[in-house]
């Protein structure tokens, strides 16, 4: 028997598609505008404005970037640095945590899960944290004070709690004990083999949050040696922003500062990583948020 | 503890000899309790203030000042003098007491209803006996740390300018001997149900502990000092006399909130939120039918790729964009405008136009995040529905109207619940990228958080308005969050948040 299709059903098929493709459409648009003005000549853009395709085809912005890339290849280490440690000491610490509160046998498992949870419904507000870590530590201007905030979050730490609850059944921890097996043995051996996918996906929302990070050099970098690269990016927007104000009406040259189609390129710079990576990382971040809608 | 019973033999028989069918320790406990909690009202003085001559000039009191204070203080209006002698090194002390009053105020009487009531849990009275240990435990820190009030503003001061008065002596024994008797009661009830204290579990999961002292550590340093430090909020600060010893000048930073700025912060938040929650949600679950009802496989997958896109991106990035969009000279929409032969548009110095731009953009970096949640949904659900309604002749509309959005509805609700939850929490960094230090469209777009942010920044001289900001902020979420939760709790206790 042959089923034809319903009008209806015709009429929300292509209902569907042109919804999704609009959709898609807009949702990719704004990248499309920034890689073709960084291809744009920068006078053409001056006088004709940013443009869906790129018109007159220079590669000049991106040969300015690294002809002295020393700036932003410093904002580029630090960025890797800041992403790299705050991911694997965070990682460490999430998962240790995870595991102590997935312990049938800890007395006191629902007091500590409170307690991490509480810090996301109730805290003292941006300035004592930013005066805690500026005045009474006073770490301003060290590295520590931008990886160390980062490192954990109550979401982060139930999500992974989810997964190992998920993956590692009590019957198999339980025998390992009974085997004489201590909690950091059966942590090594038994929890940490089977978690790659928790791992993955608790690791990437770190990474990803350390790499499009600007919030903590704004608040804590007296150096622009220390920069992410994100600030670094903001700083120089703003910076060019201001300048152009100053300059309108008065005889300072503009020549010096970076012209709009090198600050797409650096745009594109400071994304691309990001965004290359993004379609193989893409389901971890699914499943993330899956599991983590579930209970977080 | 178990040397200390056989040591009190008798001590112990006097406290479990019945009364009205409960154990005579119970009761007496629970009238310390009643005792602790009388001697705490305002009427009674824990501490005078002696050597007055000698006292006042030292602190630079004028006579003026003089004539509002008083001769002895309870714990309630400590902070009183210390607003009118212009004394901020003692405030924070001051105000550390009152929450630990607050806090042995509430067990002690959380203790009595228990008692009075007779509550019990699924242990038996162990939770009781929690209860009232943790209600003498707060009574007994509080004493000793109004003996420490008084050494140290003595030390302060250099001289014997504060005593504590007898009441602060007869609650410390009271307390300490009732602490004592539940503890006792507490072991015997505990050997019923095989449970242990904090030592023993220590002692048997040790490595539990070490593997959390880096979290304990984290958690101290980024959320739980820094509370400390709402403080500030009570404060007048001045470089002068640095964060600690700025005038306490009680909830004047409030007063002047409220004037000036409170109203528009709290409407900008909420409203802001209320719009990105119910757009937000509304347009997530219309994409996610759409996209699981694609039969094309490279399209869902692409699609789906591209919609998620914009949440990997920074907020710098986010920046860019709308700067190149909406910027007058260059920007594209002007491009577009004067290119028909339109006016440009002043986007930067128009706020109407912000709250749209603001949304469409929190929107375009969200859809993709959250479709993620309610496609699950979608796709967990049974496809036997759905062959069942096509052979009654129920064509795809109906489908979605009467199968996908009834069992979408649970999601739904968790997730705005959620959302609820933190309604008072802004999108700061969306807020700040887009605004940035645009004095211009401030009325309109500001936010508790982005306030907060400028403050920290650039005026370090309203440090007390700032956390009373934040402070304000945080309580009134806070509120919400658990009215919320209680909600919650009543109609479906398996989504309750705690």
């Amino acid at each position: 028997m042959k089923i034809k299709k319903a009008t209806s059903t015709i009429i929300f098929e292509i209902i569907t598609y042109g919804l999704l493709a609009i959709g898609s459409l807009v949702c990719v648009f704004p990248f499309i505008i920034i890689l073709s003005g960084s291809f744009t000549d920068n006078v053409t853009i001056l006088t004709e404005g940013y443009s869906i395709l790129p018109r007159n085809f220079t590669l000049s912005a991106y040969e300015t970037i690294f002809r002295a890339p020393k700036d932003i290849l410093q904002a580029y280490k630090m960025t890797l640095y800041y992403t790299v440690v705050g991911t694997a000491i965070g990682l460490i610490m999430i998962t240790l945590t995870g595991y102590v509160i997935s312990r049938r046998e800890f007395k006191y498992r629902n007091q500590v899960s409170f307690l991490i949870y509480f810090t996301s419904i109730f805290g003292g507000g941006m300035i004592p944290w930013y005066l805690m870590y500026a005045n009474v530590l006073n770490l301003k201007g060290s590295t520590f004070a931008i990886w160390f905030p980062a490192l954990m979050s109550p979401f982060l730490i139930i999500l992974m709690r989810t997964f190992i609850v998920g993956s590692v059944p009590e019957a198999i921890t339980e025998s390992a004990k009974i085997d004489g097996a201590g909690h950091f043995t059966i942590f090594a051996k038994i929890v940490m083999p089977v978690l790659g996918p928790g791992l993955a996906t608790v690791g990437l929302f770190l990474a990803l949050g350390y790499w499009n990070d600007w919030y903590r050099s704004s608040m804590f970098s007296t150096n622009s040696e220390t920069w992410e690269l994100q600030f670094y990016l903001y700083d120089l927007l703003n910076a060019t922003t201001a300048l152009k104000q100053m300059s309108q009406g008065t005889s300072i040259s503009t020549a010096q500062l970076p012209t709009e189609s090198v600050k797409l390129a650096m745009a594109v710079v400071a994304t691309g990583p990001v965004l290359l990576l993004y379609p193989f990382v893409q389901k971890y971040f699914v499943s993330g948020i899956t599991v983590g809608a579930v209970k977080g | 503890m178990e040397k200390s019973i056989k040591l009190l033999p008798r001590c112990n028989a006097i406290l479990d000899k019945k009364l009205a069918g409960r154990k005579t320790g119970v009761f007496i406990t629970a009238v310390v309790s009643l005792i602790n909690i009388i001697l705490s009202l305002p009427f009674f003085a824990w501490i005078n203030v002696v050597n007055i001559p000698t006292l006042f000039p030292k602190l630079n009191i004028t006579k003026d000042m003089a004539t509002k204070l008083f001769q002895s203080y309870s714990i309630f209006n400590l902070l009183s003098f210390v607003q009118e002698s212009n004394q901020g090194t003692i405030g924070l002390y001051a105000m550390i007491l009152l929450v630990i009053m607050a806090a042995a105020l509430y067990f002690n009487a959380a203790y009595l209803v228990k008692v009075v009531f007779n509550l019990k849990g699924s242990k038996g009275n162990l939770s009781l006996y929690a209860t009232g240990r943790t209600a003498m435990f707060f009574e007994v820190i509080l004493s000793l740390a109004t003996f420490g009030y008084v050494i140290f503003s003595n030390g302060k001061f250099g001289m014997r300018g504060f005593q504590a008065s007898p009441i602060v002596y007869i609650v410390t024994v009271l307390s300490l001997l009732s602490y004592l008797a539940v503890k006792i009661m507490e072991a015997e009830e505990r050997k019923i149900y095989k449970e242990h204290g904090i030592l023993k579990e220590v002692r048997k999961n040790w490595v539990l502990f070490v593997m959390l002292i880096p979290t304990f550590i984290y958690f101290m340093i980024n959320n739980y000092l820094p509370m400390i430090g709402v403080y500030y909020a009570f404060t007048n600060f001045n470089f002068r006399d640095g964060l600690w010893a700025s005038p306490f000048i009680g909830f004047k930073n409030f007063e002047f909130l409220i004037k000036a700025d409170l109203f528009r912060l709290t409407r900008n938040t909420i409203l802001y939120n209320l719009v990105f929650i119910g757009l937000g949600n509304i347009l997530q679950i219309i994409f996610a039918i759409l996209v699981s009802q694609v039969t094309v496989k490279w399209f869902k997958k692409t699609t789906q790729t591209l919609m998620f896109m914009p949440y990997f991106v920074s907020f710098v990035i986010l920046k860019v964009l709308v700067y190149n969009i909406f910027e007058y000279q260059y920007g594209l929409i002007n491009n577009i405008v004067t290119s028909m032969g339109g006016d440009r548009i002043d986007f930067y110095n128009t706020p109407s136009y912000w709250p749209v731009l603001i949304t469409l953009f929190y929107l375009w970096k969200n859809i993709g995040y959250g479709m993620v949640v309610y496609l699950a949904t979608i796709m967990g659900i049974d496809s036997e529905y759905y062959e069942a309604a096509r052979v009654d002749g129920a064509n795809i509309f109906q489908q979605i109207w009467y199968i996908t959005l009834p069992l979408v509805k649970p999601t739904f609700i968790i997730l705005l619940l959620y959302a609820l939850g933190s309604i008072m929490k802004g999108q700061f960094e969306l807020f700040y990228q887009m605004i940035g230090n645009n004095g211009v469209l401030y009325n309109i777009t500001d936010i508790f958080d982005t306030y907060v942010y400028r403050i920290t920044m650039t005026q370090p001289l309203s440090i007390g308005l700032g956390t009373a900001a934040g402070l304000y902020q945080s309580l009134f979420g806070f509120i919400i969050v658990v009215l919320v939760n209680f909600l919650v709790k009543r109609k479906n206790p398996e989504y309750a948040l705690f």
